[in-house]
């Protein structure tokens, strides 16, 4: 049925959406961390988005080309840019001229992807909503 | 002229319910796509061929004498297909996105619309039904 078929749609937005705020925060969280695992400083990390099919049996019963689709994170990319260099020759990880490498985080950056987020999340509710309100009036058709 | 019970005005309704509950679909794939790289957001198109085909001629059985029962049933609707189109981004700056999510906010409260006024038209249309067939005395 289609109004299931938006549910779905819409809770895949909202997963893309949600894993999108975890890199964010993850990117603010790191802003000053210069050791990670792999060595050096951490690096910015963000979601790219593909779309998704919306699965072999709907598209097998409806035998036509999609017009619907989902969306999902197709992986998170690693920015490997170079950080900011910031001179502080007592930090333990300066160089010998006293800089250290910074994340390659821009604040402002990520506070205006993380409305960004938001507000796709907000849509993505209030189109699942608007799924369920018309699904409500069609049960009352003939009451 | 007479009709059957379902009338063309209930097949158009009930057709209505179908298209919009498609075309929800469609919107929603718009608004979880709305940041997806390179993605050409779906638009779906009926209100115009469903309206030529509701005011087309009429299929299915014909009278062909006049002392015949009158033909039942009005237009066969449904084979009625909605047009789809992929709306391109072309102005090769940014990610190829076209999605605007303004748009298609507006496209989803006025769908929602459309769609309650068809239910509401289907209730009205029931409810003269219900009237006609209950015997009172």
């Amino acid at each position: 049925m289609d109004i299931l078929g938006v549910m779905n749609i819409g809770s895949s937005g909202l997963r893309a959406q949600t894993i999108r705020l975890n890199t964010i925060s993850s990117n603010l969280a790191n802003i000053e961390t210069t050791r990670t695992p792999e060595g050096g400083p951490y690096r910015k990390k963000s979601a790219v988005f593909t779309t998704e099919s919306t699965g072999f049996e709907a598209h097998l019963e409806q035998g036509r080309p999609q017009t619907a689709q989902g969306v999902s994170v197709q992986y998170i990319r690693t920015d490997n840019g170079p950080g900011k260099m910031v001179y502080d020759p007592s930090h333990p990880d300066s160089d010998e001229n006293g800089y250290v490498e910074k994340p390659n985080i821009n604040l402002a950056e990520e506070m205006t992807d993380m409305i960004r987020a938001r507000g796709s999340y907000e849509a993505n509710v209030t189109a699942i909503k608007s799924a369920q309100r018309m699904a409500m009036k069609a049960l009352e058709i003939g009451r | 002229m007479m009709h059957g019970l379902f009338d063309t005005t209930i097949q158009t309704l009930d057709k209505a319910l179908e298209l919009r509950s498609q075309k929800l679909q469609v919107i929603s794939s718009n608004i979880a796509n709305a940041e997806t790289p390179g993605y050409a957001p779906m638009r779906m198109d009926f209100e115009k061929s469903l309206q030529e085909a509701v005011s087309g001629p009429e299929s299915g059985q014909v009278r062909t004498h006049q002392n015949h029962m009158p033909a039942a049933g009005g237009k066969d609707l449904s084979d009625f297909q909605a047009s789809f189109y992929r709306d391109y981004d072309r102005s090769g700056i940014g990610d190829r996105n076209k999605v605007s999510i303004e748009q298609e906010m507006v496209d989803l409260s006025e769908n929602q619309i459309r769609y309650e006024a068809a239910i509401q038209m289907l209730n009205k249309k029931f409810s003269m039904l219900k009237l006609v067939i209950q015997e009172r005395t």
